[in-house]
């Protein structure tokens, strides 16, 4: 500790510098807070509102800060579903090895289906569960926001607990700690770096669909809820330059502010989660976290409320378990319980499955015809646009990556370019390309690299940064040149880094075809022949059975794509191009 | 032994019966006599030991263990030890001081020269009368075992179904007042041992008993030092060392001044706030210690708990820990170290046990009787060391009866380099062909995990043969290690002949057109019979030898071996690129 007393970062939250006036440094924290209060109080009197079949859009500005607000919130409690989703799905897939079995799978498969396969479902069920107020379909909106977050969370939380050291699991289990401690001071703590760079992503996923989610055409209902994304939405419809440039800008300073007073914040300080076992010299730094450990008031907070809480539930769950070691019995009820859970499950799937093959069967030639045609068409749509981003990014990320000086500049700069969501955007590139004479087609392809390439360019600067400097030394010394370099260090040492890129970028591709391919603008509806456009036709005028058979044949490609493809690609990074240090 | 007799000698000697005693020792053969003493505590051997005639001690001493016998023969003074030897019949003499190491050796005959000149039989009785004393008190509370483990085994499952047991059927006690070390070559299960007594790990079967009820139904009270540690990061060395404590349910304030009080014990006062990774490695075992201290087990369990440690700082934690445990500065009955440092397992064990492997069974069970503070350049201290190295290197000293199983495996190929056995050669011929193993050891610096792969290569190449504990080299040993790098790979290839699984891989590749055959073939064949990690050992080891033999060439894209043709080298296929 000695040899940084002068930062920051030191200071745990007990320690306050006498120097620094409190009253000034804990003035933003109490006013995000009372912030906070008002933005869910007016939330919840929206919401019971009754429901209003035909919400009105207002497209002026000063509308702007309410549809920010309720978009903002929306995507925060889709997160917050999805965090409590994924530590309860990943805790059973990870200590339930017949559970196990079947929960992965299911997760690869939920997570290869595009967000607006589940909108009909899930839109209809909210519907109906709150028929006369605007929750309802609220929820709906909320549930599909939650769909195209929690997926990559859940799998994160899950391999983190299966990779906990082993002694630590037995540190735990020979010192008989309850399930709350090894949950608080174990698991928690082991996933949390990688929960919170996947709850970045997700979040970011949450903005890219955010149009999507907001307004969609339901049977013959239009729905369309206060909003970001039904804002830029209408703006498009209407055409209204000057109101998507406003929501635009709205959004990327929405985008950038939540980057700088949450993530940023936040990664700094799982920094102390980081499994290492001597301390890094470069770590990540928080404007606003060291205000908050300045500050005076959140100290005192915890002091009454989160600390004794902890102390009182450690002990509570520990004495629980304490008498559960004594008496060690009701197993026979679990049992029975999770026998006839299971048995529930089975029929109910049984069940869904029957009825859908009765569905599919009722599907005419030609829309099998328009399925395969349409996976055709976007599986190359897919690959032209990795072809394309890994031809800019791989030349542009390893240069960046070979000079940190220019990586220092370049990397931030790319960091808020990528948190732009590619979808926002959209309306104003499709117009150019009118203009010019493109059209969707391009539009599509374009669309897509906005939306997958900083995947790819992230990944390639981190793998160049990483490469070794003997090895680019022993190039100097033999003088390679320029190819024999590329070929054999640059590319080979990138490698593992491109490959996850690619993988991540292929998912998403998918994912937002059905966006890029299927959009409305000016009154009019802009399709390209493409699975996407297929499931986004399908779900807007409610035809359910090739919504589920495009559904279908888009998560069995992409499933099978990462099996046959990107794994045995993985399999080789990690033998072959691994840099061992 | 029978038990009616040894019960009857131990009531004899407890109520100072000499004579009877004596006697009943004389009425046997020797060897039983033998029997008889070990079966006893050794601190009433001593005192038993003292008192027998000469002649009879005489008789006895060559059917103890040698390093045993060293220990008591010390017991009596150097006067009577001199008699003692002298006494033994010229064979039983010479096949004793054979057995002792070079170290003890040179110390017992400055010794008898001693007493040949001036006999002082007083200060040593006394002085050993003082450590009798202090070493009883630690033994007589109650012998009764804490742990007990019968026929306990350990089976993994195969890919294929079949199961691979890793350690056989082994009985084991833990009494109170021992350290009890465990020993054996890495991979012969020890952690998993280890596991099965404190209840982390089911025995596939028999049954664990902490004072007599099963493991599993009464939460003993343990706790583990760990080799890696096994700190938290994100927890503080305060919150750390008081995870035990929470999990028992205690209270804030007993909580913090309990773990206060370990820390401390453990000398770190004052670093409370900080995180692991803010300390060394040594310091980090010494929060794992705070941490087992502050639950006060009783007993402590430790997987190697210095090894990952530079041999300054565990030897620094080590005594430390000794001094906790000789001033019974903690409440702990006692202590079971994991190792595979002998000289370790010596300088702070009661009692060692040594296993062996594949599948893991107990080859020698044994008492350390020297005293505490034990010191490592001391004469008694050696034959022990040697005694151990003997025990792991020679398979037929094995104590248990032979495994059920009755197909009879190929012998597996010791993970070792040719380079590190052209090493061990190199050393040898430089110490007239001939030396002790822990001295080999000691000089090349290699704890006994390494030499002994290197040990097995040599041997099974040939080139080597460990006899008692030394190790002695060949003439095609000798020739081997003078040769130059040519004629060296000509010779391993010579020697690999006698290797099993090499000819398999030769049979099999000669027996192709194309004289190639892919790797996952020979891979397969050993998964049948290994566990996962031992296979990779296997191919990787074969794979090393074969190539520096000139006998195959491997290509890990086709992942295929090819036979090198008789009159091609490897050298001439290889891309002339560096000309």
């Amino acid at each position: 500790m000695a040899h940084n007393k002068t930062s920051a970062r030191v200071l745990t939250w007990g320690t306050i510098p006498k120097t620094v006036p409190s009253i000034l440094q804990d003035l933003p924290v109490i006013c995000a807070g009372l912030a906070l209060f008002y933005a869910l109080l007016s939330l919840t009197h929206y919401w019971m509102a009754p429901a209003s079949s035909q919400t009105v859009i207002d497209l002026q500005v000063s509308a702007l800060p309410k549809y920010a607000m309720f978009s903002v919130l929306r995507i925060a409690i889709a997160y917050v579903f999805s965090l409590l989703f994924t530590l309860v799905y990943g805790y059973i897939a990870a200590y339930n090895a017949k559970a196990e079995k079947f929960l992965i799978p299911l997760l690869d498969t939920l997570q290869s289906i595009p967000v607006l396969s589940f909108l009909p479902g899930v839109m209809l069920a909210m519907v109906a569960l709150f028929p006369t107020r605007q929750l309802g379909v609220e929820l709906g909106s909320i549930l599909l926001i939650f769909t195209g977050q929690v997926w990559n969370m859940t799998f994160s939380f899950y391999s983190s607990l299966k990779s906990i050291p082993r002694e630590m699991r037995e540190v735990a289990e020979i010192y008989r700690w309850s399930w709350w401690q090894r949950f608080t001071q174990m698991e928690l703590p082991y996933a949390a770096i990688g929960l919170v760079w996947n709850s970045m992503m997700s979040v970011a996923g949450g903005w890219f669909f955010l149009m999507a989610c907001e307004m969609f055409v339901l049977g013959n209902r239009d729905l369309r809820l206060p909003g970001l994304g039904s804002y830029l939405q209408t703006a498009a419809n209407a055409g209204d330059m000057r109101a998507i440039a406003s929501g635009l800008g709205v959004m990327i300073g929405i985008i950038v502010l939540i980057d700088q007073l949450i993530w940023r914040p936040v990664i700094a300080w799982t920094e102390k989660f980081k499994f290492e076992q001597v301390e890094s010299v470069d770590t990540p730094h928080s404007f606003v976290l060291d205000l908050l450990r300045r500050s005076r008031v959140l100290p005192f907070v915890a002091r009454i409320s989160l600390i004794p809480a902890r102390e009182y539930l450690s002990l509570y769950f520990a004495k629980r378990r304490a008498a559960s070691v004594a008496e060690q019995n009701t197993s026979v009820v679990g049992i029975w319980i999770s026998r006839l859970l299971s048995g529930a499950i089975l029929v109910g799937v049984a069940y869904a499955f029957m009825k859908m093959s009765i569905l599919l069967s009722g599907l005419t030639k030609t829309e099998v015809r328009g399925i395969f045609v349409g996976a055709g068409a976007t599986f190359l749509r897919v690959a032209l646009t990795l072809v394309l981003a890994g031809m800019w990014t791989i030349p542009v990320g390893i240069m960046v990556g070979l000079k940190p000086k220019l990586s220092a500049i370049v990397q931030p700069v790319a960091q808020i370019a990528a948190s732009v969501p590619a979808t926002a955007l959209f309306p104003i590139i499709l117009l150019v390309l009118i203009r010019v004479g493109g059209g969707l087609g391009i539009g599509s392809i374009v669309l897509l690299l906005l939306g997958t390439q900083w995947y790819i360019l992230f990944n390639v600067i981190a793998g160049a940064m990483a490469i070794p400097t003997d090895l680019k030394e022993v190039c100097n010394v033999f003088r390679f040149d320029k190819l024999e370099r590329w070929r054999e260090l640059y590319l080979p040492g990138i490698f593992p880094y491109l490959i996850t890129g690619f993988v991540t970028a292929s998912g998403g591709a998918w994912n937002a075809s059905i966006i890029a391919e299927y959009f409305r603008f000016k009154g009019q509806t802009y399709t390209v022949t493409g699975l996407g456009s297929v499931i986004s036709s399908a779900a807007d005028s409610g035809n359910s059975r090739v919504l589920i058979g495009a559904t279908i044949l888009m998560a069995a490609m992409v499933v099978t794509i990462n099996r046959l493809l990107w794994r045995r690609l993985y399999a080789l990074a990690a033998t072959k191009f691994k840099l061992e240090t | 032994m029978t038990p009616p007799l040894v019960g009857k000698l131990n009531e004899l000697v407890s109520q100072q019966k000499w004579e009877p005693a004596i006697e009943l020792l004389q009425g046997l053969s020797a060897s039983d006599a033998a029997d008889l003493i070990m079966a006893m505590r050794f601190e009433e051997q001593q005192v038993l030991f003292r008192r027998l005639p000469i002649p009879l001690a005489a008789s006895i001493v060559n059917h103890l263990p040698y390093f045993h016998a060293y220990v008591l023969l010390h017991a009596r003074s150097l006067h009577e030890m001199a008699a003692i030897v002298e006494a033994m019949t010229q064979a039983e003499r010479d096949h004793f001081l054979d057995a002792l190491p070079e170290e003890a050796w040179n110390s017992l005959m400055d010794e008898l020269a001693e007493a040949g000149s001036t006999a002082a039989p007083h200060s040593v009785q006394s002085s050993e009368a003082g450590q009798e004393k202090e070493t009883a008190a630690r033994i007589t509370s109650d012998d009764k075992p804490i742990i007990e483990a019968r026929g306990i085994s350990k089976s993994f499952a195969q890919k294929d179904g079949s199961e691979i047991q890793v350690i056989a059927p082994v009985d084991l006690s833990v009494e109170p007042n021992t350290i009890i070390a465990l020993l054996g070559p890495s991979g012969s299960g020890k952690s998993t041992l280890l596991r099965m007594l404190t209840g982390l790990a089911a025995p596939t079967s028999g049954e664990v008993l902490w004072h007599g009820a099963p493991v599993g139904a009464c939460s003993p009270n343990v706790a583990i030092v760990f080799q890696s540690f096994a700190l938290f990061p994100w927890l503080t060395v305060l919150e750390n060392v008081e995870s035990p404590l929470l999990a028992r349910g205690m209270e804030h304030e007993e909580r913090h001044s309990k773990a206060l009080k370990a820390i401390d014990a453990v000398g770190l006062k004052n670093f409370e706030t900080a995180y692991p990774k803010e300390l060394s490695g040594g310091m980090k075992q010494r929060v794992g210690f705070a941490r087992a201290l502050a639950v006060e087990p009783e007993v402590l369990f430790m997987d190697e708990p210095f090894s990952a440690l530079d041999v300054l700082t565990a030897e620094n934690l080590r005594g430390d820990l000794m001094d906790l445990w000789l001033a019974k500065k903690i409440p702990t009955r006692s202590i079971f170290i994991v190792t595979h440092n002998i000289e370790e397992a010596v300088l702070l064990a009661d009692r060692v046990i040594v296993l062996g492997r594949n599948p893991a069974r107990i080859r020698a069970d044994f008492r350390i009787a020297l005293p505490q503070p034990r010191d490592r350049k001391s004469a008694a201290f050696f034959p022990y060391v040697d005694y151990i190295y003997k025990v792991m290197t020679k398979p037929e000293l094995t104590l248990a009866p032979p495994s059920a199983t009755a197909k009879q495996p190929t012998p597996l190929l010791p993970h070792a380099r040719p380079g590190g056995v052209a090493g061990l050669l190199e050393l040898l011929i430089d110490r007239g062909g001939e030396e002790d193993l822990y001295h080999v050891a000691e000089t090349l610096l290699l704890e006994v995990d390494d030499l002994l792969p290197i040990l097995d290569a040599a041997t099974m190449l040939g080139f080597a043969a460990a006899h008692e504990g030394d190790v002695k080299i060949t003439p095609q040993g000798r020739a081997f290690a003078e040769a130059d790098i040519s004629s060296r790979r000509r010779l391993f290839r010579e020697a690999l002949t006698h290797v099993p699984l090499m000819q398999q891989i030769v049979l099999a590749l000669e027996s192709k057109s194309d004289h190639t055959m892919p790797l996952e073939f020979f891979r397969d064949l050993l998964d049948e019979r290994l566990p996962a990690h031992d296979v990779e050992q296997q191919i990787e080891t074969a794979l090393n030898w074969g190539r520096y033999a000139d006998i195959f060439t491997y290509d890990s894209e086709s992942d295929r071996l090819r036979l090198i043709q008789p009159g091609e080298t490897a050298n001439s296929r290889e891309p002339a690129r560096l000309h």
